[in-house]
């Protein structure tokens, strides 16, 4: 990896008991798409919620290592300020019900300061089109964000996540609760967004790791057992632990 | 502690592909023997090894291609990953080879049926394609025996005995040549003969060939075969 954008330092972190993730080193380039695989209680979603600060939001959440962007300690910065330049998806599409399709996506504005009526109908715009979303929701942007499909309003987040204009973003899974059509349009719009943001997605897909992201990262027990570029875990890993993993053959 | 996961239908899968591999295997080295005994023996063990030899080319297409069959199924069904994927890709990568050691044991015996005695009759050129063809047997069966026992380290000698034999059928060669020149051999033999010395000379390349997916399957990494005047039997790997 030429350059760093994101990366995780001696990263530590547990819900009050014993550890969730133990010393984490890893690397993020820039315009490139990262997974994190691993079975369940890995850490993996805990890592990454690390990577914006909101892990600390827990109750017992504690945190230790560092977090650099551009170089810069997040954890020693506004968390509200980190959380803007790293957007997050979740597994479950939670678009805000009460809203309409335009207000999901302008509500990320007006968090971010004062925009002109201008600014907002085009940014809207935009990351209706970067999400993927604009030819099927152009013609009843002011209906209910409800009315949408499951595929349709896990788009909608993400272009709720990037009309914040973020550096980075983490995706939890969010796939997993979308059939393969939706799937598949999610899965092009990482391949697109990738071109863009720094991309970081948990995923228990291991095709789907295999299918969108440049690096992958295998957690087991809380641990980094094992980072390398995408065709390298799925083609030779290193680790045995990988290979039993990534070959379906525990988890 | 994790959860273990047997895969049972996959696992079958492979167990299966591993047995016809290693059945595809034993009848292609069969088919070449038997191939290069046409060319020494008396003519009644001949005519019968020449059957053999055609039965067994179409008895390793029908397996080859139901190893193909049941690649193509294992990747359908089960997304293979890292060894289990090398595996496959790469049984269907000799099955390839060892489809071609078949056919070309059936061209073998196919000029020697043509030739008659002409085609065991002692000329050195005669001896000498011969003496290739056990070398070919020799080179396949190690290439064979390092993809039954997943040695990714016999490669080495396996490029290593290609270059002598590469040396032989250059020899043999030019000696056929020479007889047909001096008229000690018809050219329509001569010609014959020229083909089989091809035939084995490629038949070694296959085993190289084979060698090379072995270390592939084994280690993840695709050794290359030197570069011409190189030293060693390797260039860097790719």
């Amino acid at each position: 990896m030429d350059a760093t954008k994101m990366a995780a330092v001696g990263l530590s972190a547990s819900y009050g008991r014993g550890p969730a993730i133990t010393d984490i080193n890893l690397e993020f380039g820039p315009n490139s798409a990262t997974a994190i695989i691993g079975p369940s209680g890995c850490g993996k979603s805990t890592f990454i919620r690390c990577l914006n600060r909101m892990h600390e939001t827990a109750p017992r959440a504690t945190v230790t290592g560092k977090v650099f962007l551009d170089g810069e300690d997040i954890y020693e910065q506004d968390p509200t300020a980190v959380r803007r330049r790293i957007g997050m998806v979740f597994q479950r599409p939670n678009p805000f019900a009460t809203m309409t399709i335009f207000d999901n996506v302008a509500a990320a504005l007006r968090f971010n300061g004062r925009h002109s009526r201008e600014e907002t109908d085009k940014i809207v715009y935009e990351s209706l089109q970067a999400a993927a979303l604009w030819e099927e929701v152009k013609d009843h942007l002011f209906a209910g964000a409800t009315s949408l499909s499951g595929g349709q309003q896990q788009r909608l987040c993400i272009a709720r996540a990037l009309a914040a204009q973020p550096e980075v973003l983490l995706m939890d899974e969010p796939c997993s609760a979308l059939d393969p059509i939706s799937t598949a349009k999610v899965e092009d719009l990482i391949f697109t967004l990738k071109r863009t943001y720094t991309v970081i997605i948990v995923t228990h897909n291991m095709q789907q790791a295999a299918r969108v992201a440049d690096r992958t990262a295998f957690f087991y027990l809380g641990k980094l057992i094992e980072v390398n570029d995408t065709k390298e875990i799925f083609e030779r890993p290193k680790e045995k632990l990988t290979e039993g993993y990534v070959s379906g053959r525990f988890g | 502690m994790p959860i273990v996961a047997e895969r049972k239908a996959f696992s079958a899968g492979l167990d299966e592909l591993n047995e016809n591999m290693a059945t595809l295997a034993e009848l292609a080295k069969l088919s070449i023997r038997k191939a290069v005994a046409t060319l020494e023996t008396r003519p009644e063990a001949i005519a019968s090894d020449g059957r053999d030899v055609f039965a067994l080319d179409q008895e390793i297409y029908a397996l080859k291609q139901q190893v193909v069959k049941g690649c193509v199924d294992l990747i359908a069904l089960h997304a293979p990953v890292a060894k289990d994927l090398r595996l496959i890709t790469t049984s269907l990568e000799i099955s390839t080879d060892l489809d071609r050691i078949g056919r070309y044991s059936r061209d073998i015996v196919e000029i020697s049926n043509l030739l008659g005695e002409e085609a065991r009759s002692p000329t050195a050129a005669n001896v000498d394609l011969v003496r290739l063809g056990n070398l070919a047997i020799d080179i396949v069966d190690r290439a064979l025996t390092a993809f039954a026992a997943r040695d990714a380290e016999a490669v080495a000698d396996i490029v290593r005995r290609d270059d002598p034999i590469d040396d032989l059928h250059d020899k043999v060669f030019r000696e056929i040549i020479e007889r047909m020149t001096d008229h000690s051999i018809s050219p329509r033999a001569g010609a014959e003969f020229v083909l089989i010395n091809r035939y084995f000379e490629r038949l070694a390349d296959h085993a190289v060939n084979i060698g090379l997916h072995v270390t592939y399957m084994v280690t993840g990494v695709r050794p290359r075969v030197k570069a011409e005047g190189a030293k060693g039997p390797f260039g860097d790997p790719s």
